[in-house]
């Protein structure tokens, strides 16, 4: 039997939040997606006390192939950060930059943390991803590459890549400056 | 219709370097998840966002043009991204119903 040359739609959608969590005492970060907006301001689990420092509008969904109905668990996926090639020494900008003539741009797959930090993406949810994206583009004109955040992005912290969430979108101020997420 | 067409016959203002194209539906939201989720390629995005994270949405999900309603200032970063990325970033004074409108009477709805 040939194998299936997948047509991904996205599939399982479900709109909601991911929350960033902070502990002031040791400095680590965590996230997780809710369907609603009321997370916990604060509260203690261990040593850790977890403060929600950000609010970020975003969806959650898996792919589905149209052909075989193949679906594809991206339930780790936490968001897609654009690279803006900032970092001169990270790996995700000189990707951007040798990529750059071909017209292929980068987008960076984070996991929730701190769980991605020691299970990276399996490279097939990647392909499925960036082979999805692709599917719903013009590629003659451009193309997108889906890369994992570990070992690409060394200095999270410095990023100033555009993460493909709606931060503040619940504000009743108006936005001027985005908040940073990580 | 291609995005050279639209710029004359509504007026836009062409904040961005951008190759004209052929635009094929409307999608309009505020929101990148809802872009993300339901946007075409070819549409023409609608919006009052002129954050630069615009950007990024509208080239993952190719759009033809992101179009700026409301006479909103669009921050000088956001304009050099466009640029940078080819994206068609077109400005109007017109309000997002009214340009909607416009843009259904010349035939481009949702696709």
């Amino acid at each position: 039997m040939a194998e299936c040359a997948h047509r991904w739609e996205m599939a399982n959608v479900r709109f909601g939040f991911v929350v960033f969590e902070r502990c002031p005492h040791c400095l680590e970060v965590r996230t997780h997606f809710a369907d609603e907006a009321n997370a916990l301001d604060e509260y203690r689990e261990g040593r850790c006390t977890w403060r929600t420092v950000e609010n970020a509008q975003s969806l959650k969904f898996d792919l589905r192939c149209r052909a075989c109905g193949l679906v594809e668990d991206l339930s780790e996926l936490m968001g897609l950060l654009y690279c803006t090639e900032c970092l001169a020494e990270c790996g995700v900008g000189q990707l951007q930059a040798a990529l750059q003539a071909e017209k292929t741009w980068l987008v960076v797959a984070f996991g929730h943390l701190p769980e991605s930090k020691q299970r990276p993406f399996a490279s097939g949810k990647l392909e499925a991803l960036t082979d999805y994206f692709n599917q719903r583009r013009d590629v003659s004109r451009s193309k997108v590459k889906v890369v994992p955040f570990h070992d690409m992005v060394r200095h999270i912290s410095q990023c100033r890549g555009e993460f493909l969430h709606d931060v503040g979108a619940l504000s009743p101020d108006v936005v001027v400056e985005r908040k940073r997420l990580l | 219709m291609n995005t050279k067409d639209l710029i004359e016959k509504l007026e836009l203002k062409a904040l961005s370097r951008f190759e004209h194209r052929e635009a094929t539906g409307v999608f309009v939201s505020d929101m990148l998840s809802d872009v993300m989720a339901g946007a075409k390629s070819g549409n023409l995005w609608v919006t009052v966002q002129t954050h630069k994270s615009i950007v990024p949405a509208a080239n993952l999900v190719d759009v033809a043009a992101v179009i700026v309603t409301s006479g909103k200032n669009v921050p000088p970063d956001t304009i050099e991204l466009a640029s940078k990325h080819g994206i068609a970033l077109l400005a109007t004074p017109l309000p997002a119903f009214e340009l909607i409108c416009k843009l259904y009477a010349l035939g481009l709805a949702t696709k």
